[in-house]
């Protein structure tokens, strides 16, 4: 008894932000401890882990980077389609430009790696404010027209042969020298923790913005505009606001693509990542923010296990998925377990207790 | 005159926008011998036939259903595939029938499998789980059932006999089929009679699983009727399946041309029935939140491109073309239109130019055809009405007291028919390949775009600029703009043709966000 007590004076000793974020702070832990508890199942010490020693706890490093990076993507997609409600066929441009920009400045101009980034966020600044431009005149399904044919145009001009000196036209950009401080290859462990705290803010950040007035008047913008508007909030800015924020993280998101993978395909800007975005907002949940992290892990950890063990065949198997996951969760999956946390709690101290009964009898 | 100057005042924008547009083309054809712009816009109405084909389909299930059909695309490429079983492998498709029959037939009973699942006095949590479990149970028949099912096919792992071997072997007239299979360890009758009950618990499964459970006095009453169309359907299947061989040498000693239509036909069928049966199924629960097809059309999307790789194979493949259009020879190419009929030539000289007589005349029949029957269907029937005022305002309609439900899947199975229609149709002019459908897709939600995503002629208008604009630039590719003033001849480049129809989209999309005919919001 003494000794519940005096935890739960502890757990209330603690100070509000601490307690109140208990779940992103563990999630945190746990995820930063991941590549050396890897390293103790494979038999090695973490010393091996931070010497950047090959291994299946490199190989782990480098998925998750993968899905930090696609996880960071996709919130920024979330904070304009599920929070703000503006549907865009053109996201993928955001991501593209940027991955592209890094690229090439590093490769042809041989620009440094802190002025890069500084010009991945101007260019993010640029093409939210590109895409702002046509807002006041088309909404619902036409923006979402409009921004498909602006990314399909750069989609096409960086696939274009006119090019090919810079972008590698359709083969993809490569032999981008990246600095030996944070080469993916020497440097792993370092680059993991790059790409975690960088999903971490984001998604504090992110959280932050969606409490804030201005993230309140955006979810009013997606649930009634008119009414937002006559309520006497300029919605543009407002828009324009969580569109200029969505771009710079899809940017930044981009710069750490570029540094990570050895070739940056033309994919990265067509209407495929863009969907690929829908998508996994749209299996973690719309508009929940952490549903978009959990989505990206899902997304990118089916079609890698799909692939490793259906080959050819992965993608029939991952449409039956959406399909399923369209029929039995159907608001994505935080989303689902928001509607139904109280149902699943029931059932789950339920299906304890008759387990403890059982053990008694 | 004055409702000429009142209307020009009210779609000043519109008129302006045709008006360069006009200008562009005049100039355009200007620039060209006169047999190269009369070939340059045959081809445009051919692209822009197909692409209306797709268009139009998606335009009616937006405007009604509000759903985003994304697997559309892809719709459109099966119809292109079992349009060419049909015509390529007879045989195949003669084996296929009683088996499509057998499956469907339990579908016919749907109104007596609502009273009774309606009926069911079971237990709420038995409710729930009886229709999986006996869906689950259908799929495992079936799955064992239909290896032991005689289907004369190709052989994926042969070349000899891969669809690309057909393919050509048609193509030559030398196509021999192959001896048919028979029942494998299995006695036919039972073979035949667990595909019929499979059938049967599958759809009285689905008919539970998506039905409302409602009180028993609103019940609808036992008929005949249903039960008279399943033993007909079955019948039908039993008979053909006891004369195959007759069946499929009727089908051989037809001549192509006759094939041909009746591809057309079975496509559009197919087509039809897919999308009813996709619509009753899977789209109807998600009404209430729309975001979600999106996802449930892509998923769709990625099982269907990758069925049709499993079952016809990666590489692509040609469809012939019927034998009215494939003459050559004597009297080829023709001069005349009777000259044309008489030897059946491929080709035809117009102003000594070469039209394929498939591809830039046909195809565009068969365009201005399916565009005035569905435009008689839309304004003189009393579906079409129904499907008009549903575009207006669909509480309305429901309110009258029009059962919308039906007319959904009515709808949905037309559009899904008309993209598979459009299949066929493309198969012997493009080929066959698994990123036919999302080419088309894009180039379909285009000509939408431009021409107002829920106006049936603004699909067509869209879908005649999308297909001129492309031509046209191709055509300018090979022999080059002179720039005025100087001496440079500009080419434009393969990429220049998507992304000139994209710019042409957002340019009239930011000055009618509507689109050239869509309604004012």
């Amino acid at each position: 008894m003494a000794e519940i007590s005096s935890s739960r004076s502890l757990w209330e000793r603690l100070p509000q932000p601490l307690r109140s974020n208990s779940g992103v702070l563990t999630t945190f832990v746990l995820l930063a401890l991941l590549p050396f508890v890897i390293a103790l199942f494979e038999g090695k010490p973490p010393s091996a882990v931070w010497a950047n020693q090959a291994g299946t706890s490199k190989f782990v490093q480098g998925l998750a980077i993968e899905i930090f990076i696609l996880a960071v993507y996709a919130i920024s997609y979330d904070l304009i389609f599920g929070i703000t409600g503006l549907l865009s066929f053109g996201h993928a441009m955001f991501f593209g430009a940027s991955a592209y920009l890094t690229g090439v400045m590093l490769k042809s101009f041989g620009w440094n790696l802190w002025t890069t980034l500084g010009l991945v966020i101007v260019l993010g600044g640029v093409n939210a404010l590109l895409f702002a431009i046509v807002l006041p005149r088309v909404k619902g399904i036409t923006f979402a027209l409009v921004t498909l044919g602006m990314a399909a145009v750069f989609h096409i001009v960086v696939q274009s042969r006119e090019l090919g000196a810079y972008t590698g036209s359709d083969v993809g950009l490569q032999g981008v020298i990246v600095p030996d401080f944070i080469s993916p290859a020497s440097q792993r462990l370092r680059f993991y923790f790059v790409a975690l705290l960088l999903m971490y803010l984001v998604y504090l950040l992110y959280r932050r913005f969606v409490s804030s007035p201005t993230g309140r008047v955006c979810i009013a913008i997606r649930e009634n505009e008119g009414r937002a508007l006559m309520l006497g909030y300029n919605t543009f800015y407002f828009k324009l606001a969580a569109l200029t924020i969505s771009s710079i993280t899809a940017a930044l998101a981009g710069f750490l693509h570029t540094l990570y993978q050895p070739i940056v395909t033309p994919n990265v800007a067509g209407l495929g990542y863009t969907i690929s975005a829908l998508l996994i907002v749209l299996i973690g949940g719309v508009g929940t923010l952490n549903g978009a992290l959990i989505g990206a892990a899902v997304f990118r950890l089916l079609d890698f296990g799909l692939r490793r063990y259906l080959g050819e065949s992965a993608s029939f198997v991952s449409g039956v998925v959406y399909v399923a996951i369209v029929l039995f969760v159907p608001y994505g999956i935080v989303g689902t377990w928001y509607l139904k946390r109280l149902q699943i709690r029931q059932g789950w101290t339920r299906l304890v207790e008759r387990f403890r009964h059982s053990s008694e009898a | 005159m004055n409702g000429l100057l009142v209307s020009l005042r009210k779609n000043l924008a519109l008129w302006i926008i045709m008006g360069v547009l006009l200008a562009l083309l005049i100039m355009a054809i200007r620039g060209m011998p006169t047999k190269d712009w009369v070939i340059t816009l045959l081809r445009s109405f051919s692209a822009g036939a197909v692409i209306f084909l797709v268009a139009s389909g998606f335009s009616l299930i937006f405007g009604l259903l509000d759903v985003l059909n994304l697997a559309h695309g892809t719709l459109f490429m099966i119809g292109a595939y079992l349009g060419w079983t049909v015509f390529v492998r007879p045989d195949t498709f003669v084996d296929l029938l009683p088996l499509g029959a057998l499956l469907g037939s339990g579908f016919m009973l749907g109104p007596v499998w609502e009273s009774l699942s309606l009926a069911s006095r079971l237990p709420e949590r038995l409710r729930r789980i009886l229709p999986w479990m006996g869906l689950a149970a259908a799929v495992a028949i079936l799955l064992y059932v239909l290896p032991h099912y005689p289907i004369t096919a190709w052989d994926l792992d042969r070349y000899d006999a891969s669809p690309v071997t057909y393919a050509y072997l048609a193509d030559q007239g030398l196509f021999v089929p192959p001896e048919p299979e028979k029942f494998e360890g299995m006695a036919p009758a039972l073979g035949l009679a667990t595909v019929v009950f499979a059938s049967l618990l599958a759809t009285l499964s689905l008919t539970s699983l998506t039905q409302p459970i409602l009180a028993a006095e609103v019940r609808p009453k036992m008929r005949w009727q249903p039960l008279a169309a399943f033993a007909a359907i079955v019948a039908v299947g039993l008979l053909i399946f006891a004369f195959n061989d007759a069946l499929t040498n009727f089908l051989l000693g037809l001549n192509t041309t006759w094939l041909f239509f009746i591809a057309m036909l079975v496509a559009s069928l197919t087509g039809f029935g897919l999308g009813a049966l996709m619509e009753s199924t899977l789209i109807r629960p998600l009404y209430s939140r729309p975001i979600y097809q999106l996802m449930l059309t892509l998923g769709l999307s990625a099982m269907g491109i990758e069925l049709v790789r499993a079952v016809w194979g990666r590489p692509e493949f040609t469809m012939p073309k019927p034998a009215l259009f494939s003459g050559s020879g004597d009297g080829c190419p023709a001069t005349t239109l009777a000259g044309w009929l008489e030897h059946q030539c491929s080709t035809l000289l117009i102003l000594d130019g070469r039209v394929r007589v498939y591809n830039e005349i046909f195809i565009p029949l068969v365009g201005i055809l399916v565009l005035l029957a569905v435009w008689i269907l839309l304004k003189r029937s009393r579906l079409g009405m129904i499907i008009r005022a549903g575009v207006q305002d669909r509480q309305m309609v429901e309110a009258l007291g029009i059962n919308v439900k039906r007319v959904f899947t009515l709808v949905f199975g037309l559009g899904v028919g008309l993209a598979a229609l459009g299949g066929v149709l493309a198969g012997p002019s493009t080929g066959l390949g698994s990123a036919m459908g999302d080419t088309v897709l894009l180039n379909a939600l285009i000509a939408l775009a431009i021409g107002g995503l829920t106006s049936y002629p603004g699909a067509a208008i869209g879908s005649l600029m999308v297909g001129l604009l492309q031509q046209f630039i191709i055509k300018y590719g090979a022999i080059g703009i002179p720039i005025p003033f100087t001496d440079i001849v500009f080419k434009p480049t393969p990429p220049l043709v998507p992304a000139s129809t994209v710019l042409l989209m957002v340019i009239i999309l930011l000055v009618m966000p509507n689109g050239l005919l869509g309604k004012k919001e």
